[in-house]
């Protein structure tokens, strides 16, 4: 049977900037593409580590929900807002990232099926949605000032935000194919 | 204090849409961040293979300028083909992707240094780059209806087709990072 693919990006109504609809649509393609991917994938190749110190396709999921959370309360917040656990349950830092050098997988991973990571993306996308649709065209070109933890200083924009939160999903989304491909590898060999 | 990041989005002037220019400035910096990241890069290490199967940074440089060559020509200038030769001087098929499960790098790409790789997205860029520079707000919803020899029909407009450049290149550009890690864990072991 012939399958047509509908590959039509269409602006989202609800938004106050037209420009925050369309990220958001995006990225909600993003996430139905990855979840696609994703299917059948079992806890265990999702807490896969390749070597020590290498992420887990566990941990680059939760990630991908704790930064686009981080970020959106930063664009809105014009301000580093580490605090994250009220949506997601999990903190900043129970992503494991960065993992040190030999180190394993977070013990708060071990074992989540791919519904647990599923739920956390839901939950910042939710949130996220929000968030964008009270921004304005004039919101977006606001510059500002962020100090990360580390006491470096950023100077950027709520549209640099809202690009930044798609190529970073898209980013480890790649990573995420690619582990998906080392862990058959390894499957074969082992 | 420590010096400031800028991280200023902002939309050039040379474009007639505001949108246009928005994803060019997008694809400009992941190219920009691309080519900083691999300006160290070996001949060997852009050749270098994890397992039969498994692609280089080399193909997936190769298959970035490819991809966007294509895809700005059929996609957002609506043309019945694209010229990758034309524009790159390597044909679509010269990534080697997708490579079988025990296939080895294509040898159009052996021992070719990261110039060749930068000049191919210089290239792909300047291309997409003229298509987009006199469209419009409106073109952005314009459709196109593609079908390929799978036997499926496709159908995708203008704004798409810019948005899944984006996210095309970050996702590959990712995986060439997470690449240049195993390969210096596989030199240093």
């Amino acid at each position: 049977m012939k399958v047509t693919d509908r590959e039509i990006l269409e602006i989202p109504t609800g938004y106050r900037a037209a420009e925050a609809a369309l990220t958001l649509a995006e990225l909600d393609e993003q996430t139905a593409s990855l979840m696609h991917d994703l299917e059948g994938i079992t806890p265990a190749e999702l807490e896969w580590q390749m070597r020590p110190g290498m992420n887990t396709i566990g941990m680059l999921l939760a990630h991908m929900a704790v930064v686009e959370l981080f970020w959106i309360r930063t664009a809105v917040a014009r301000k580093s807002v580490f605090d994250i656990s009220d949506v997601l349950g999990i903190g900043m830092d129970d992503d494991g990232m960065p993992l040190p050098a030999d180190q394993p997988p977070p013990a708060g991973l071990a074992g989540r099926p791919l519904a647990y990571y599923r739920d956390l993306i839901e939950r910042a996308r939710a949130y996220a949605k929000q968030a964008a649709a009270a921004l304005t065209e004039e919101d977006l070109g606001t510059s500002f000032q962020r100090t990360r933890r580390n006491g470096k200083v950023d100077e950027l924009n709520v549209r640099w935000v809202l690009y930044h939160m798609l190529e970073h999903f898209s980013g480890h989304y790649g990573q995420i194919l690619l582990l998906r491909h080392l862990y058959r590898d390894a499957r074969k060999t082992a | 204090m420590s010096a400031a990041s800028h991280r200023i989005l902002e939309l050039s002037p040379e474009y007639r849409s505001e949108a246009v220019a928005r994803y060019l400035w997008q694809l400009d910096d992941q190219t920009r961040r691309l080519v900083e990241e691999t300006r160290d890069a070996t001949p060997e290490a852009l050749a270098w293979q994890m397992a039969p199967g498994a692609n280089t940074m080399g193909m997936l440089l190769a298959h970035v300028a490819i991809a966007e060559a294509h895809m700005a020509a059929v996609l957002i200038a609506r043309r019945p083909d694209s010229d990758v030769v034309g524009v790159l001087g390597i044909t679509a098929d010269d990534d080697g992707l997708p490579l079988p499960p025990d296939g080895r790098p294509p040898a159009i790409l052996a021992g070719k240094d990261i110039a060749f790789f930068h000049d191919l997205l210089k290239r792909a860029r300047e291309h997409t780059r003229r298509i987009a520079i006199p469209l419009t707000e409106a073109d952005l919803d314009r459709r196109v209806v593609r079908r390929p020899p799978d036997g499926t029909t496709r159908h995708s407009n203008v704004d798409w087709a810019f948005y899944h450049l984006v996210e095309h290149l970050a996702g590959h550009r990712a995986q060439i990072l997470l690449i240049q890690h195993l390969h210096a864990a596989h030199a240093g072991a």
